[in-house]
């Protein structure tokens, strides 16, 4: 967390960006990157309406069910990920942000699965983790809601 | 005969013929996030005597904005040897060709993490 905040701070000197955190597995991640980086920065969050999930919209299409609470028009935005995976949900987001025009936009993610993308044009500019194909749980990341809060992650094996 | 449902993001000639329910869920899944596919809109010969093709493989979707080909197989990975040979032979043949294969495995992760109907 610190070679990530160190890395942030040398690359936005001078600067104040705002932090965004797609709801929720982004939380924790999100929270210890705010303490980890010593330079002035704002906060913001939002909420995308999930696939299959009982708050998915009608239209079938994904959607933002909260958006951020203040304008990134000129602002240096870093969307802050728990991880990326085909890369979906956050070329969408991504995709929504820019139009909005933010001064930069780039990607902070805890963990990263970049061999299971299908989408390659994302801005990730910093990484904590590479993982292998497992499924964790703890520090934000859940099943069903479950261990979410467990405070660290750990990797869920199926019972054998 | 599996459902089709109206696609916004389907940018293919035709109505999609899917041969089995996950390649559906893969399909409501870029369709969700708006992310335009055709699906199987190319067969590439493989290996052929003159015009008789003996050897081709149509991938399930292309990803025109990606400019990518997913094959999605519920095979499990260390049962794929074939469709990996195949998938070899067209990197070998159209090295141009951008090509991923999605394992039962990975199919199997989006299901969990898309909580679809598939899942396991």
């Amino acid at each position: 967390m610190r070679e990530l905040g160190e890395a942030i701070a040398r690359d936005y000197e001078g600067r104040e960006p705002v932090l965004v955190g797609a709801l929720k597995a982004c939380v924790v991640f999100l929270a210890d990157l705010s303490r980890a980086l010593p330079i002035p920065h704002e906060l913001d969050f939002l909420e995308l309406a999930s696939y299959g999930k009982a708050n998915a919209p009608p239209e079938g299409r994904i959607r933002l069910l909260k958006d951020l609470d203040r304008s990134i028009a000129g602002r240096d935005v870093l969307v802050v990920e728990d991880i990326v995976d085909t890369g979906l949900t956050l070329r969408f987001l991504c995709r929504t942000l820019a139009l909005r025009a933010p001064g930069s936009l780039g990607v902070v993610t805890l963990l990263d699965r970049p061999y299971r993308r299908l989408v390659d044009d994302l801005p990730v500019r910093y990484t904590g983790f590479v993982v292998p194909d497992e499924l964790f749980v703890g520090y934000g990341f859940d099943v069903d809601e479950r261990c979410r809060a467990l405070p660290d992650l750990h990797v869920l094996r199926p019972a054998v | 005969m599996l459902e089709t449902p109206v696609f916004q993001a389907y940018c293919g000639e035709g109505p999609p013929r899917f041969a089995n329910p996950y390649e559906l869920e893969c399909a409501k899944v870029l369709d969700w996030y708006g992310v335009p596919w055709q699906y199987e809109p190319r067969t590439f010969v493989l290996e052929a005597d003159g015009d008789r093709v003996l050897e081709a493989f149509t991938p399930d979707f292309y990803l025109p904005e990606q400019d990518l080909y997913l094959e999605v197989t519920m095979m499990k990975q260390s049962l794929v040897t074939r469709k990996n040979r195949k998938l070899r032979k067209l990197r070998e043949r159209y090295p141009d060709v951008n090509v991923k294969l999605f394992y039962r495995r990975d199919v199997e992760r989006l299901a969990e993490r898309f909580k679809l109907p598939i899942a396991s």
